[in-house]
């Protein structure tokens, strides 16, 4: 039972990262039709990031914003420099295109940072707390509340804001909302500068616990892809759902058969569920074939 | 949109096949052997996700999990087994076929990013058992002790002989993929490409096609694999990854989709750039391997952007725009510009 517990607690930390970057995925494709396979490096990003600069010896809270700011400023001109270049390819295009941004960043990220995974102290005293016989460490919890935090902001920003009403807009129709003086570009430009932000909150919050290292990009861009598909792709609440799912899976699969295979059974389940419904839990079927 | 279907020109065949038995004459040190043997291996698996992509308009980013399946399966059959490599090169062609087969039929269900999806798991679920199944697959550190292949008394080792039976098996290949471009499931891909829907109300069975092109680029894949592991003395699951899927992937982005020559030119430069960037990394400390990965991701970008075509396929229309002529490249079948709404 302290077990399931256990397992279940450390499947909803992991899950909620991938929540995050699903939620990234989520606002770069429903603004631009695009899915950023680079999405992971943001997080990589931020948690690189963030070590640097407190290594600087700047104050704790202070590197925290900072790092925010410097990774969505990554991420807009990610968005200037090579996605709007590229206007008129196709998803398949795109998707290349994407992965080869991704690889690009990863490689530089080796040449800044080295091979070394870096130590980020946690938020707060690490002393684990006693919940139902697990324990769990307070920056677990942390990464929950940024999670809960960041699906709150962003179903604000998103449906009661002019922002987000402009965002839906070119979703919609981006001839249409140009006709209402709303610059698709620039909403463009804005969806990968929040998207960046969200895979760098994603990076900060989990920096403590994971030890990031100039490759961990990779493998969180893909669960967070694996988890905003198995949601239904452009579906919000379906990421969120995805990522925990994904998380809850992958931490029994490693609790209960083996560390070794996590990946294979989370990704098997991925598999079995695209099997049984082609266009995820909480996708419309439309939504499938959006833009393709 | 183009006019007509190509005719099959065995002028290209004749001129790379001299090139590449002249090749070994010009370069003859070990080292350019070896990569030039791997660039052939290469080439076969480029060649049939240049086909997947190009012509059945299907993305697959797990390519390299089926290159591995071909790999182990021989590795395994023959030092476990001791089968004769011979007898397991039906088992590592018919091994991924199957798995293809298989999952052809979840992909046919599935389009875009959840195709995309689709092959990435498929390519992760197959690495984790090649490295995790350990009383099968050894490992981590992998198979060792593969046999050489042998004909009537000859073994091929590494080095000029192995260098001309792969590009043997590469040329079959690259023929096999020009024959099936111009036959009846080529034209029928082609209009699938264009218009899935419009294809199937003229009565192509969309689905059929998808899943033998699939079929057939595991296969080549498979092939590619066994020749790999009979080259090698030893495999380990790190070549069978994400990075091999993505470096096929490069391969084919590079030379051109829409064109079974674009496949090979990308197999051919992406092994040239390995090579220089080797040699540069032994005179300059800065440049290691993974330079080679920025390098790899910097061309995919700078390709997509300027040239979405590849290279073959853009250089052939530039040819054509300046020659002006009805001379029919006939060397470079393309089909129809990589545009519009056709499903990835």
């Amino acid at each position: 039972m302290n077990d399931s517990i256990q397992f279940l607690i450390s499947g909803l930390t992991i899950g909620s990262i991938y929540a995050i970057v699903a939620l990234g995925f989520v606002t770069i494709y429903s603004v631009t039709k695009v899915i950023n396979l680079a999405q992971g490096e943001f997080v990589m990003l931020g948690g690189m990031t963030f070590f640097s600069l407190l290594k600087l010896g700047i104050p704790y809270f202070i590197a925290f914003l900072l790092t925010i700011v410097i990774v969505m400023a990554i991420g807009w001109l990610f968005e200037w420099a090579v996605i709007r270049k590229a206007k008129g390819a196709d998803p398949l295009s795109l998707i290349i295109l994407t992965i080869g941004t991704a690889i690009f960043i990863r490689g530089i990220a080796g040449v800044i940072w080295g091979k070394n995974s870096v130590k980020v102290e946690p938020f707060t005293n690490n002393e684990p707390l006693n919940v139902l016989g697990a324990s769990i460490t307070p920056q677990s919890v942390w990464v929950m509340v940024f999670m809960l935090l960041v699906v709150m902001v962003l179903y604000f920003l998103i449906e009661k804001t002019m922002l987000g009403k402009a965002f839906r807009a070119c979703s919609v129709n981006p001839a249409a909302a140009r006709l209402m003086a709303i610059s698709p570009r620039k909403m463009s430009s804005l969806s990968f500068a929040l998207s960046a932000g969200l895979g760098a909150i994603a990076g900060l919050v989990i920096a403590p616990i994971m030890f990031p290292s100039y490759d961990m990009g990779i493998m969180l861009g893909i669960k967070g892809f694996s988890a905003s598909i198995l949601g239904g792709l452009g579906s919000a609440p379906g990421a969120v759902i995805g990522g925990l799912l994904l998380g809850v899976i992958e931490s029994l699969g490693a609790g209960y058969i083996s560390s070794g295979i996590k990946d294979a059974i989370s990704f098997g389940v991925v598999l079995m569920i695209l099997l049984i419904r082609p266009f995820g839990l909480l996708g419309e079927k439309n939504v499938g074939k959006g833009g393709l | 949109m183009r006019k007509g279907v190509q005719s099959f020109s065995w002028k290209g065949i004749a001129v790379f096949s001299i090139l590449i038995i002249l090749l070994p004459f010009i370069f003859s040190s070990s080292f350019y052997i070896t990569k030039a043997t791997f660039a052939g291996i290469y080439t076969i698996v480029a060649v049939g996700l240049g086909l997947l992509m190009g012509f059945a308009g299907q993305i697959s980013l797990g390519q390299a999990a089926f290159y591995g399946i071909g790999a182990y399966s021989t590795a395994i059959l023959t030092t476990t087994y001791g089968l004769n490599p011979w007898m397991t090169l039906v088992i590592s062609l018919a091994a991924p076929a199957l798995l293809a087969y298989l999952l052809g039929h979840t992909m046919a269900r599935l389009h875009g990013y959840y195709l995309a999806m689709a092959t990435l798991a498929f390519g992760i679920v197959i690495h984790v058992l090649l490295t995790e199944w350990k009383s099968v697959t050894k490992g981590a550190s992998g198979f060792f002790g593969i046999p050489k292949i042998e004909l009537f008394g000859f073994t091929f080792r590494q080095g000029l002989s192995y260098y001309y039976l792969v590009w043997a098996c590469a040329l079959i290949v690259i023929l096999i993929s020009l024959n099936i471009i111009h036959s009846r499931i080529g034209r029928a891909l082609r209009s699938i490409h264009d218009s899935e829907v419009a294809s199937s109300a003229m009565g192509v069975d969309t689905g059929k096609y998808k899943m033998q092109v699939f079929i057939i680029s595991s296969m080549f894949a498979g092939l590619a694999g066994w020749l790999f592991a009979h080259m090698s003395y030893s495999i380990s699951p790190g070549s069978f990854g994400l990075n091999g899927s993505i470096l096929f992937l490069t391969m084919v982005v590079l030379g051109g989709a829409t064109s079974i020559w674009g496949a090979v030119c990308g197999a051919l430069l992406i092994s040239a750039i390995s090579i220089v960037v080797h040699t540069a990394g032994s005179h300059v400390s800065f440049i290691t391997s993974d330079f080679e990965q920025v390098l790899y991701g910097f061309i995919m970008m700078l390709i997509v952007i300027f040239l979405p075509q590849g290279l073959v396929p853009a250089f052939s229309s530039k040819l054509k725009k300046i020659t002006q002529s009805s001379v029919r490249t006939n060397k470079i079948p393309t089909i129809g510009t990589v545009k519009g709404d056709q499903n990835v």
